[in-house]
């Protein structure tokens, strides 16, 4: 277990220390976020009484398009250097290399979230750091990265690549999507806890289901 | 190898019948709706479109199941024929529900559950194709359809649940009925029973053909392959 545990953060440290040596994937990311933030500004001219019901909308729209954009890269190193089957010989037990990589693309996601907070909260004099609303987006972004690592390791094989993921996973997310948005419009209107509590059961539920089916069938996704 | 089976024929001739005598039920036996009129009578085929269109999402999902632990094509060829059907019938059930909608709801489209629910399911079936599409090998193929076939299946219901949490429209017919109910007579209950049944029949006759196309589309291009190889051999060695 111990042995295992170690391998695991060996893992997600690699692709932590890649991301920060190349910073490509949060670069883009980071950027695509924040100029969406802007195009919905203008989009939907946001309106100051309107703001505190449309925030978790957009900021959710903001990061899981922008996350999309990352995950495309997320099996790119492991895919064109070929280091994916030196991978496999070299760890024992598949199930640490797929969940260190779900674990990172999270946390890629929960760094992402992290910037983007602020800066929304900065360009709207609003302040977006309520322990339910980052919940709630803590359990959509591990929903989010269940969900996608398991479709971009399929769509990183195909001959479509970065067209298909989108396409493959937003019908998979349309649960989150609505238990996001409910759950942060509750939380931002301050509405009772019971009204939007369901909500996060949702989240809650899809995240379990997701990750148990992914780790049931992510070798059928590795066999070569 | 796969000739046309007379078995075949004899269900598809049953299930042509079995479908016009559904269309006569529709037409002549089933009562005119009170407050709906006319229209109400694309209810019979919509109500049956849909079941399928759940039914071959549940088919392809068991095998898809299957085949991940067999590996066995025949099993990938059957859950891509009852994803086909299943697209199909629920692009019927969504136009002939716009035809009934304009009228009643005097919308064509509302954010209801279900009909969420189906196009999100239709998206989920679109998707797939598209997935194995941009695959060559027909074992990946096989393989990462069946896997999104299992996920998309796991979230159907989910989605359904959420988008019911929201308030509802549609009519509701079996269990709790809400506001929407609709009351029906007993001649309706047989015509939409008989409709279903029809349709289903039909199911399992379009599975077997589109199945059996399938094979014998891989099976000849197995056979191109193999004879593009046998000549590349006399080439060189000769």
């Amino acid at each position: 277990m111990k042995n295992w545990l170690n391998t695991l953060r060996t893992l997600i440290w690699k692709d932590l220390l890649q991301e920060w040596r190349s910073k490509d994937m949060l670069t883009a990311m980071l950027a695509f976020a924040i100029l969406s933030i802007f195009i919905f500004n203008y989009a939907m001219e946001l309106d100051p009484r309107q703001r505190a019901e449309l925030a978790p909308g957009i900021l959710w729209v903001v990061i899981t398009f922008s996350g999309t954009l990352g995950l495309n890269r997320s099996f790119v190193a492991e895919q064109e250097q070929g280091s994916f089957d030196a991978l496999v010989m070299a760890v024992p037990g598949l199930g640490s290399i797929w969940l260190a990589k779900q674990i990172s693309n999270f946390l890629m996601m929960m760094i992402l979230i992290l910037i983007v907070l602020p800066v929304y909260s900065l360009l709207y004099n609003q302040n977006l750091f309520i322990p339910g609303l980052m919940m709630t987006l803590t359990l959509g972004a591990w929903s989010f990265s269940a969900a996608g690592t398991l479709l971009a390791s399929m769509t990183a094989q195909t001959r479509m690549r970065d067209l298909l993921l989108p396409v493959l996973l937003f019908p998979i997310l349309m649960p989150v999507n609505m238990a996001v948005v409910k759950a942060g419009t509750g939380i931002m209107t301050g509405a009772a806890v019971a009204s939007y509590q369901v909500w996060l059961t949702v989240l809650l539920v899809y995240g379990i289901i997701m990750s148990t089916i992914s780790l049931m069938v992510f070798d059928y996704v590795i066999l070569e | 190898m796969l000739s046309w089976n007379k078995n075949i024929r004899l269900l598809a001739v049953f299930s042509a019948l079995l479908i016009l005598i559904a269309f006569g039920l529709v037409l002549y036996y089933a009562p005119v709706e009170q407050n709906m009129g006319l229209v109400q009578k694309v209810f019979y085929f919509h109500v049956s479109a849909a079941w399928l269109g759940m039914l071959a999402f549940l088919v392809a999902a068991v095998c898809a199941v299957l085949y991940l632990r067999k590996a066995d094509l025949v099993l990938d060829a059957y859950a891509a024929a009852s994803v086909e059907i299943g697209l199909l019938f629920t692009a019927i059930a969504n136009f002939t529900g716009m035809i009934w909608a304009r009228p009643v709801w005097n919308t064509w489209w509302t954010w209801d559950p279900r009909l969420t629910t189906m196009t999100i399911m239709a998206f989920t079936y679109i998707a797939y194709f598209l997935l194995r599409r941009g695959l060559d090998d027909p074992l990946k193929k096989a393989r990462f359809g069946a896997i999104y076939l299992i996920i998309g299946f796991a979230t159907v219901p989910l989605t359904f649940f959420s988008a019911r949490l929201l308030r509802t429209i549609h009519p509701t017919f079996f269990g709790s009925a809400g506001a929407g109910e609709m009351a029906m007579t007993p001649a309706m209950y047989q015509t939409m029973g008989f409709s279903i049944f029809a349709f289903s029949v039909l199911f399992v006759l379009l599975l077997i053909v589109r199945t059996r196309l399938r094979l014998s589309a891989q099976w000849l291009e197995e056979q191109e392959a193999f004879q593009q190889e046998e000549e590349f051999g006399e080439v060189t060695s000769g």
